[in-house]
């Protein structure tokens, strides 16, 4: 049989799915807590862990957590990495610049929370202490929490 | 286990663009596995089909796919999993006795798509993680592997040492997606990094493939195949899905899955009673990581092991001998491809890369970032 050469087609999809996704009372409470630049995470009353951001329900207990906590505004990088590429809408670019995301436990919470770190790749370090850097308008967004630098 | 259930036979297919179209990809697996064993798609009774609807684009993929498959009219289910739960599914529906022969078909056509890592993003919680825009595939895996890494002081260069054992044996391999000539640990060490300390030859290669095997009852398997593979034992567990709440440096869904499947398959010592494993590690930290998490290497010692050729084809616990998921790791057919690797093996088929000690194996799939979700099955001769 003659060899067919393929068209590639590119996606025609008549639908444009918008999601909508309520965050629930939980993240809304950590969201309004950033209108105060305050960290929020949720405390089981059974187990006593504390787990940031805050989420209603204890996986270990299988519990509601029904008490917020204020967590202080410093912790310790527990674990890091430099990304040396961007992925924007799944599609791998070089960034212009190497930049750091890291792991911080703050102080009194029981998981890690993911962050972008303001440090220079050369000087970052497992262990080290970092604090939280806000904006200076803040307004109940994730975007609120802009970073974690040395402390 | 009431019922045995035996691989008959299987045909795979996997390379970084298969040039093909989705429903011919899934027709030639079924077909040629269907005349290599000189039957026809009468004799299947069930058919379980793996595929995902965003990597395939179009909802409920298997309405496109289950036909080519010749799964008209059948009994056709779909797993949108990693095709080793489609083949622990399909394993069941046998031990239940209610099929005697089932087709598990799984494919995708990674790499040949536009935005290969796209997938994982979807996989992310859309009101916190994909907000956030700093967990993806690549940094989750990087972070494991630092973790890893430090939990238990290895060097970076134990990833360099996986890299190059699996990447040997992917070009020993002709079924092999990504096959180096002449691969060493300074061309491992010259790629670029992703995320630290991954690099880009300590990752998978997005890769198009798929994989068709058909599993039997005793009773067929004695009239389709000299060389029955048993399933022995399998197991599976899901972890939390947020990664700041696990620890990163061990995985609990590997340890879990493997000890159920341990449990069922009656295995004390895996170390010693296992000939070899295929692993479903698509990052280089993960081959070692999963392997101490499922008793296979001793806890600690994983960066002696790989230099001491422990997990070499010829050593004392070959580790993903096909090249593993760094040669090709088609999403979806990943884990079931390592099955069929794995039967190749136990059918002395391997070739070049076949291993010494090949009566039981492990298979090792996984779903989520990190290995949230394991599954586990031992084979057996």
């Amino acid at each position: 049989m003659e060899e067919i050469k393929d068209t590639f087609l590119h996606p025609v999809v008549p639908l444009d799915f918008q999601n909508n996704y309520r965050v629930g009372a939980y993240l809304q409470r950590y969201l309004d807590g950033f209108r105060e630049k305050k960290i929020l995470g949720a405390k089981c009353s059974q187990c006593g862990r504390v787990v940031v951001p805050p989420r209603k329900y204890c996986g270990a207990c299988n519990l509601v957590m029904e008490e917020f906590v204020e967590l202080p505004q410093e912790g310790t990088l527990e674990n890091f990495t430099v990304g040396h590429v961007t992925l924007e809408k799944g599609q791998l670019n070089r960034a212009d610049a190497p930049y750091v995301i890291g792991m911080v436990r703050l102080e009194g919470a029981s998981n890690s929370l993911l962050a972008k770190l303001d440090v220079a790749p050369a000087d970052v370090k497992t262990g080290m202490k970092v604090k939280a850097v806000w904006k200076d308008q803040v307004e109940g967004e994730y975007t609120d929490l802009d970073c974690f630098q040395p402390a | 286990m009431d019922r045995k259930v035996a691989i008959a036979g299987f045909r795979m297919a996997a390379a970084p663009d298969l040039e093909t179209t989705r429903e011919r990809l899934v027709f030639e697996l079924s077909k040629g596995l269907l005349d290599d064993l000189g039957i026809d798609r009468d004799a299947v009774d069930n058919f379980v089909l793996c595929s995902n609807d965003f990597l395939d684009g179009r909802t409920i993929s298997h309405v496109f796919l289950g036909p080519p498959a010749g799964g008209y009219m059948k009994d056709q289910t779909k797993v949108e999993m990693d095709g080793l739960n489609a083949f622990i599914y399909a394993s069941m529906g046998i031990i239940s006795g209610q099929y005697d022969v089932t087709m598990v078909l799984a494919m995708s056509l990674t790499g040949s798509q536009v935005s290969p890592y796209l997938y994982f993003d979807y996989s992310l919680d859309p009101t916190y993680d994909r907000q956030l825009k700093l967990l993806n595939e690549l940094s989750a895996a990087a972070l494991e592997a630092r973790s890893y890494l430090a939990a238990n002081g290895y060097p970076e260069e134990l990833l360099d040492a996986v890299a190059v054992q699996n990447l040997k044996n992917a070009a020993a391999n002709p079924g092999q997606a990504r096959r180096i000539e002449g691969v060493s640990r300074e061309k491992v060490k010259g790629s670029p990094y992703y995320y630290e300390p991954l690099r880009e030859l300590h990752c998978y290669p997005p890769t198009d493939g798929g994989c068709a095997m058909l599993l039997v009852s005793e009773r067929k398997a004695e009239e389709l195949t000299d060389k029955p593979v048993w399933l022995l034992g399998m197991g599976r567990s899901t972890d939390i899905y947020f990664i700041g709440d696990r620890d990163l440096s061990t995985s609990l869904s590997a340890a879990q899955a493997a000890q159920r499947a341990y449990a069922m398959a009656g295995i004390k010592d895996p170390a010693a009673e296992l000939g070899f494993a295929e692993i479903s590690s698509p990052f280089a930290h993960q081959e070692p990581l999963l392997a101490e998490s499922m008793g296979l290497l001793e806890k600690g010692k994983a960066a002696a092991a790989y230099e001491a050729g422990d997990t070499a084809v010829d050593g004392g616990m070959p580790l993903n001998p096909s090249g593993g998921p760094l040669g090709g790791n088609p999403l979806c057919a990943a884990g079931l491809i390592r099955v069929a690797e794995a039967a190749r093996q136990l059918r002395g088929e391997a070739g070049e890369n076949q291993v010494k000690k090949a009566d039981k194996a492990l298979v090792h799939g996984q779903d989520g970032l990190c290995a949230q979700q394991s599954a586990v099955v031992i084979l057996g001769t």
